[in-house]
């Protein structure tokens, strides 16, 4: 029984960042109808970001999180106006192969900067709280909290304020939202910017709880586009949902089937994606997009 | 003109069809005999093409059964449809636009074919020829080589119902072939309908807005609204149906439909 | 004869400059017999070129499903890695001898494709593509979790092979009959002409006749299958595999450059990108070794935004469109809805 809840507890937390870390992915093709392949890179990114930052200043990784979002939202503004600007309005075709070169332009170039040797960031959030044989480990709680605040701070940004309401108007019709006087372009813009910003913090987040290498993006970005698949477009609250399912799906993987580990993990979310993809192909949510038909 | 025989080419029975909590069509009953040449209109979102949809499998339907040429189709998939001899069109059409107008009606012809090892063979000769037909009968030769989707919105529906009629086929579905068409383009249609009708007995059911078109060619109409048949019967009778007029006036308001 | 493919505009002299060029590349290592003293063929010198072939047949096998039927599988190189791991553990683990260890790995390839494309083939545009790059991944992990047979992470030793012509002429001939039975499949069989048809409208062209997931799952398995052969050929070749040096990405990226460079749909295309891709890809690695990945990834982007058609397309599209443009409708605009929608109809 102990096992079986401290698994609960496990996946949720595990659960409660991935919904964190979905947001950026889900929101960038929700709006723009641009599917990022690079989503996992950009956590890589935020994550090497962290250490460098603990390693040069010492400073925790929480402390980091808003300079690595204000980085990170500079950077997104500046890629969507130099180069994801051009690929909107084309094929998504198009913008997978770019974001595929440039998943390949950004895990080899953090090669070469880091080295592939993992790297880790420590924190003061060390330790457990314990119940009987139930251990819940700070950090992770700290991740679960902070990631929580960050998805309801978004889903009010979108529904309260004017600028998101822009952005959901724009996912829903661009020509409407157009003639209303809605400047897509910046819209698009601050979107982007806004998404890279959550997926740098999303690195943020994972640092102390993993190793860091370059290549660790590819996964990330498969478990993505599960959990979008499970719950549809640019739907925060679905991204939470389908975040905590493939959490505790993880985490009784690694429990209760012997000796395996983490690297079932992925197997269930490849299978999960494609179970969804094949059965429920709209997703769980309606999202932001309104689902049509055919 | 009453049907030329009793056995329906195409029959619908009890068929539904949900999406979500919607029902998009509602128990419909109707029958289309070989030989004629019958209506489908309705308001707009009445079913019309979704019942077009579901008689040429594009969708699945969920309850009820469709049978053509007295066999059940109601499992079959879209090419199997086809080849028993059933073409289609649709409201937005569906055309290579990269391709040419020849190419387009060269791809379009029947595939028929016994397994997967027949399909690598070369495909069979007097292909061109029946293509350049066609293209001469529906008037497309000025545009033989034209990229099909440089074509005006009228040419491209030409070529559709073209490409329809390629494998030969016995009973013909046309989406709204009139739909934004200059009116000398829809004599030539009219006239093309009536000829393939008269000499070489293709049987046609037309989703339709042109009320006159209708009137025009169709020995029978029925009527869609909300997914359910409205009525059924000559154009007259139809269009000096209470009913029927109420659900055009009273969906869109718009009664330009019914000037003749 | 329905010219949807043109060749280049010279088709006739187009043919007979690839015949002579097979003519040469198989006469190519006779050199060394006839005249051993010049050492005008290395060793290294036909290494290269069996590597090169390999690119060629790759590339050919996967711009079947990608550039004429329009699905773009971003996993591709899942096939090879399984025909390399079905090689590589029959020969490694039981024993085999080579030739029987690669039909068997081949075949592998095959019947995954046939169990995975049934149910990805189902996807539209862009979840196709996604669901096939997911299958990579998560077949690297498959791979190193079931280490009783595969190895794991340490990998399997295969035995050393010696012979080196003979993987030259072995590729060599694969490249061949592959670009062969493509140029053969599209010009001269109806199921080759139902692929384009597929490529451009799949729900018009289901309603005019053609089985799609028929031919869709058949070229998908054909095209698998020929990649496991390379998969094969590889792992004998390096005599050792593990999960980390047969499922790259960059054999992926390798792929779709190829494709893309030389022209996505066209019978020429992978191979002049093939060439064009290695070459390149010496003359870096020579001097910026580190950096190749970086420079392969950047020039992937430069292709996409500015050459789409790649080489061969630019030259011999005449209808004005492009490739790209060709799998609108398959691949979506913005505007559109883009939640995944089956792309097979019907029951």
């Amino acid at each position: 029984m102990d096992q079986f809840v401290q698994a609960v507890i496990n996946g949720i937390m595990l659960g409660g960042f991935y919904a964190v870390m979905v947001l950026g992915f889900s929101i960038i093709w929700g709006v723009m109808g641009v599917i990022n392949l690079a989503h996992g890179e950009f956590i890589m990114a935020g994550a090497y970001t962290t250490w460098f930052l603990s390693k040069q200043y010492g400073w925790e990784p929480l402390v980091s999180l808003l300079v690595v979002m204000i980085i990170f939202f500079v950077i997104g503004y500046i890629l969507q106006r130099i180069l994801i600007n051009r690929i909107i309005d084309r094929p998504p075709l198009i913008s997978l192969l770019i974001t595929f070169g440039l998943a390949i332009i950004m895990s080899n170039s953090f090669k070469l900067v880091f080295t592939a040797t993992p790297r880790s960031v420590d924190t003061l959030l060390s330790g457990f709280w314990r119940t009987g044989n139930v251990t819940v480990p700070v950090t992770k709680t700290t991740i679960l909290i902070v990631a929580v605040l960050m998805m309801a701070a978004l889903h009010l940004f979108l529904q309260r304020t004017r600028l998101g309401k822009s952005i959901r108007a724009a996912a829903q019709n661009r020509e409407a939202a157009r003639i209303v006087g809605i400047v897509i372009a910046a819209v698009y813009a601050l979107t982007f910017a806004i998404s890279i910003s959550m997926t740098g913090a999303a690195g943020t987040l994972i640092s102390p709880i993993q190793p860091i290498y370059p290549f660790m993006g590819a996964v990330l970005t498969l478990k993505a586009f599960a959990i979008t698949a499970m719950s549809g477009l640019g739907s925060i609250p679905g991204a939470l949902f389908g975040g905590i399912v493939l959490g505790l799906i993880e985490t009784f993987v690694a429990t209760y089937v012997p000796g395996i580990g983490t690297n079932l993990g992925i197997i269930s979310s490849y299978v999960i994606l494609v179970v969804v993809l094949v059965v429920r192909p709209q997703g769980l949510f309606g999202g932001l997009k309104p689902v049509e038909v055919r | 003109m009453n049907p030329a025989s009793a056995e329906p080419l195409l029959a619908g029975h009890n068929v539904s069809k949900y999406f979500g909590g919607l029902a998009a069509l509602s128990s419909v009953d109707f029958a289309v005999y070989p030989g004629e040449i019958m209506g489908l209109i309705g308001p707009n979102g009445s079913g019309k093409t979704t019942l077009f949809d579901c008689l040429s499998r594009v969708q699945k339907v969920d309850k009820g059964q469709i049978t053509f040429k007295g066999e059940d189709i109601t499992g079959k998939k879209p090419y199997q449809v086809a080849h028993m001899g059933l073409a289609r069109t649709f409201q937005v059409v569906r055309i290579y636009r990269k391709l040419s107008v020849l190419e387009n009606m060269l791809l379009s012809r029947q595939w028929g074919g016994m397994g997967v090892i027949h399909l690598f063979r070369r495909y069979p000769k007097g292909i061109e020829e029946r293509a350049r037909d066609l293209i001469h009968f529906l008037l497309l030769d000025p545009i033989i080589e034209e990229q099909a989707g440089n074509l005006s919105g009228g040419q491209q529906r030409l070529l559709e119902i073209g490409m329809a009629l390629m494998p030969d086929p016995d009973l013909i579905l046309l989406d709204e072939a009139t739909s934004g068409i200059n009116p000398t383009l829809v004599e030539t249609i009219k006239d093309r309908i009536v000829e393939l009708n008269k000499k070489h007995s293709k049987t046609f059911l037309l989703i339709e807005h042109n009320i006159q078109f209708i009137g025009d060619l169709c020995s029978r109409v029925f009527v869609l609204n909300y997914g359910e048949m409205l009525a059924e019967g000559t154009p007259d009778e139809i269009m000096n149906n209470e009913d029927v007029i109420e659900a055009y006036f009273g969906m869109d308001g718009s009664d330009d439909e019914f000037d003749e | 004869m329905v010219r949807l493919v043109s060749f280049w505009q010279q088709y006739h002299l187009g043919r007979w400059a690839l015949i002579i060029v097979a003519l040469a590349l198989f006469a190519l290592p006779l050199a060394q017999i006839i005249v051993p003293e010049r050492k005008l063929v290395t060793n290294s010198l036909l290494f290269s070129f069996t590597q090169m072939f390999m690119l060629v047949t790759m590339a050919s096998n996967w711009n079947l499903t990608g550039g004429y039927t329009g699905y773009i599988d971003f996993g591709h190189a899942v096939f090879f890695g399984l025909g390399a791991y079905g090689t590589g553990v029959l020969m490694a683990k039981a024993g085999w001898i080579f030739f029987p260890s690669l039909i068997v790995g081949a075949i592998v390839a095959l019947i995954f494709a046939l169990l995975i494309g049934s149910a990805t083939l189902r996807l539209k545009g862009p979840y196709f593509s996604i669901a096939m790059l997911g299958t990579f991944v998560a077949m690297r992990e498959i791979v190193r979790v079931i280490k009783p047979l595969t190895g794991g992470g340490t990998g399997l030793t295969l035995p050393p092979y010696l012979n080196r012509p003979l993987f030259y002429y072995v590729t060599l001939i694969q490249a061949v009959i592959v670009v062969v039975f493509v140029w053969w499949l599209i010009k001269h069989t109806e199921f080759g002409q139902s692929l384009i048809a597929i490529r451009e409208d799949e729900v018009g062209a289901e309603m005019r006749g053609i089985n799609a997931t028929l031919h869709k799952i058949t070229i998908f398995t054909i095209a698998a299958f020929s990649t496991g052969l390379v998969g094969g050929l590889w792992a004998y070749q390096n005599t050792f595999i593990d999960p980390d040096i047969v499922f790259i990405e960059s054999r992926t990226l390798d792929l779709v450059m190829i494709v893309m460079l030389g022209g996505l749909g066209t019978i020429a295309g992978p191979v002049l990108g093939a060439v064009l891709l290695y070459w390149m890809r010496d003359i870096i690695w020579a001097n910026f070794l580190q950096f190749h990945l970086i420079i392969q990834g950047l020039v992937l982007i430069l292709i996409v935004l500015f050459l789409p058609e790649g080489i061969v397309g630019s030259i011999s599209d005449r209808s004005g469109g492009t490739t790209i443009g060709r799998l609108w409708g398959r691949y979506f605009t913005a505007e559109e809805d883009t939640a995944p929608e089956k792309a097979e109809v019907g029951p």
